[in-house]
């Protein structure tokens, strides 16, 4: 029961995520590629922030001269 | 001489007139809270001001997160719009707009490709909530004929099926004689068996009916002119006329939001129009100002004569003209006023007499009063009233009258048999019955939707109600999702609204029954609940009417 009612909590969450972006306005071949592109600029977000996340936080670190 | 927004709440909605001494500019003061308690008891104490009741309107500022993701749709719409234009253009795709043929390319364009940008890439996508066709009368309720497209909305097929008994709260059917029974349709068929249904000439030939002369008396006394004259289009009325009554050499102040009848009408007169901000007194007075002072453009000459054009009720906004102060200024600064009532009249006051009567003022100081039947009355058609000379010299002059057919004998019946009921002559009190119903249902559904925490703009008296959508894919869903739940509503964006400012607009009948309208309330909220449409934080936009002091007169300098 839980799952349905998580499930029916995230179509009303993605068709609130269509009315904002006016993507609910446009076919569904159109949808795809926003949310390719989308879903695509935020992987590589998330793969930059993963490779250099070690980096940054030495860097903070070092700042804060908690570690030389 | 300016009051701190600390004692407005106990200064009772005064007004002061205009005081010869002073430099003239009208004060006013108006209720900013409306949740404040307003006890009747003060507001009948003020009187001899210019506003005998409360004047409340609100017009609430857009949430800035909401504006900045409204732009955002706009702005992906837009992406796509140049994606599908470039396909459609490299032949990708089929192009269902009309183009030239092939042999005609380097001709001058026929279509203008680009400024039907906005039609092709948003208007379709969502044109399924408009045009549709009805197939019935459209009363409290209606039938409609149900349709699906396959091709995304450029084209529509009918399922077969009709939806019945849609609430209708699109029609401007204010006080219910939208109906094909009754005495009013009665009499009307009476008529075609007498006159047929054809007039076949102008009013000036041979199109002069006796019914004809009937109705114009019944228009001048039920509005309290002298005279009145009736055309057979409400458009018509004013942009034929206006060009009669104006023309070089004269100057019209046309407010920002007036509709595009007498937009027509003051361009074909061939005046100088200049348009003040929408209600807005100060900016008015500064134009007659600066008009008078300055004269004409070049010469410096007086104007010949200065006109006013206003509406009683703007049909977008719901708010209704600051007609006394706008008769003070005509007074003072000696021009003329050309009053609109076309949703007004019927609608308001309590006899039903328009926005002369609700403010409890002369008819005899608007100079020219023109109105429309198409809205209170259930009809079609125009009036104009005034004093007897300036009737008797339109006669002659308007183009509407030399050269357009005279009004139909049915909708004459329509309109002689419903102003009759609404004035009480046939004797019952269904006429005042309605437009008590009208009026309480207009501050009932008012007061409902305001406390569901929607945006609604205008004033509380207005029958016409306009909720803010905002964002453009809302537009399409709203008329959708209403009408799947057996409600027909009028959705509108851009380019009747500015461009963020997307509505959907109410219009509230005297044929609704309190059943009616809470079903439809329950409906509304459940949509907005869906679609996340209660934005109100209960912030009211103070700046349309605030207190008269220096800095207001400094603003309007541009």
């Amino acid at each position: 029961m839980a799952l349905g009612d998580a499930w029916k909590q995230l179509s009303w969450f993605y068709y609130q995520y269509l009315l904002v972006t006016a993507l609910y306005m446009l076919e569904p071949w159109e949808r795809t590629v926003f949310n390719s592109l989308l879903i695509t600029v935020a992987a590589m977000a998330v793969y930059t922030g993963y490779v250099f996340m070690p980096q940054h936080i030495m860097a903070i670190l070092h700042y804060f001269e908690v570690v030389q | 001489m300016t009051e701190s927004a600390g004692n407005k709440k106990e200064d009772c909605h005064a007004a002061n007139g205009v005081k010869p001494g002073r430099n003239g500019m009208v004060k006013n003061h108006h209720h900013h809270h409306q949740y404040q308690k307003q006890e009747k008891v003060y507001h009948a104490a003020c009187n001899g001001e210019l506003y005998s009741r409360p004047f409340i309107e609100s017009f609430e500022e857009t949430p800035m997160l909401v504006a900045v993701l409204t732009y955002m749709g706009y702005g992906i719409l837009t992406i796509f719009g140049y994606l599908r234009d470039f396909m459609r253009e490299w032949k990708i795709e089929k192009c269902h707009i009309a183009r030239e043929r092939e042999e005609q390319k380097d001709f001058v364009p026929l279509y203008q490709d680009f400024e039907n940008f906005y039609t092709r890439n948003l208007y379709m996508r969502i044109r399924d909530s408009w045009n549709r066709p009805i197939c019935g009368v459209p009363g409290a309720k209606f039938d409609l004929v149900e349709r699906s497209s396959k091709d995304y909305n450029w084209t529509f097929e009918y399922t077969g099926r009709v939806v019945k008994n849609v609430i209708n709260l699109g029609s401007y059917n204010y006080l219910g004689f939208a109906e094909n029974t009754g005495s009013c349709a009665t009499a009307a068929g009476d008529v075609t068996v007498k006159f047929g249904v054809g007039v076949a000439s102008t009013r000036q030939e041979m199109g002069n009916l006796d019914r004809h002369e009937e109705l114009e008396k019944l228009v001048a006394s039920f509005l309290g002119v002298e005279s009145a004259m009736a055309f057979a289009m409400g458009f018509a009325t004013n942009s034929m006329n206006i060009p009669a009554i104006a023309g070089k050499g004269c100057l019209i102040l046309s407010d920002e939001l007036n509709h595009a009848s007498l937009v027509l009408g003051a361009r074909l007169s061939g005046s100088t129009i200049r348009v003040f901000k929408h209600n807005n007194m100060q900016s008015l007075e500064k134009l007659l100002r600066d008009a008078i002072v300055h004269g004409q453009p070049r010469t410096h000459r007086p104007w010949k004569k200065i006109l006013i054009l206003v509406e009683g009720i703007y049909s977008m906004e719901g708010s209704i003209i600051r007609l006394p102060e706008v008769i003070a200024l005509k007074k003072k600064y000696k021009a003329y006023l050309y009053l609109d009532e076309a949703h007004s009249i019927g609608a308001l006051g309590p006899s039903g007499r328009g926005v002369v009567e609700y403010f409890g003022l002369d008819p005899k100081d608007v100079d020219i009063m023109m109105g429309t039947f198409t809205k209170s009355f259930g009809a079609s058609g125009g009036y104009i009233g005034g004093r007897k000379d300036l009737i008797d010299y339109l006669r002659t002059h308007s183009h509407s009258a030399i050269y357009a057919t005279s009004m139909s004998p049915p909708v004459l019946e329509q309109i002689i048999t419903s102003m009759k009921c609404i004035m009480g002559e046939d004797g019952m009190t269904i006429g005042r019955s309605r437009i008590q119903r009208l009026a309480a249902n207009t501050v009932y559904f008012r007061r409902r939707l305001r406390e569901m925490g929607f945006i609604i703009y205008g004033n509380n008296d207005s029958p016409v109600v306009p909720m803010m959508l905002y964002m453009p894919a809302k537009i399409g869903a709203f008329g959708r999702e209403m009408l799947k739940r057996n409600i027909g509503v009028v959705v509108v964006g851009f380019p009747a609204t500015p461009i963020i400012e997307s509505r959907a607009r109410f219009c509230i009948s005297a044929a609704h029954s309190k059943e009616m309208l809470d079903r439809a309330l329950d409906v509304i909220s459940e949509v907005g609940d869906l679609l996340q449409l209660k934005y109100s934080r209960h912030k009211v936009l103070p700046s349309l009417d605030r207190p008269f002091d220096e800095t207001t007169y400094e603003e309007n300098e541009e």
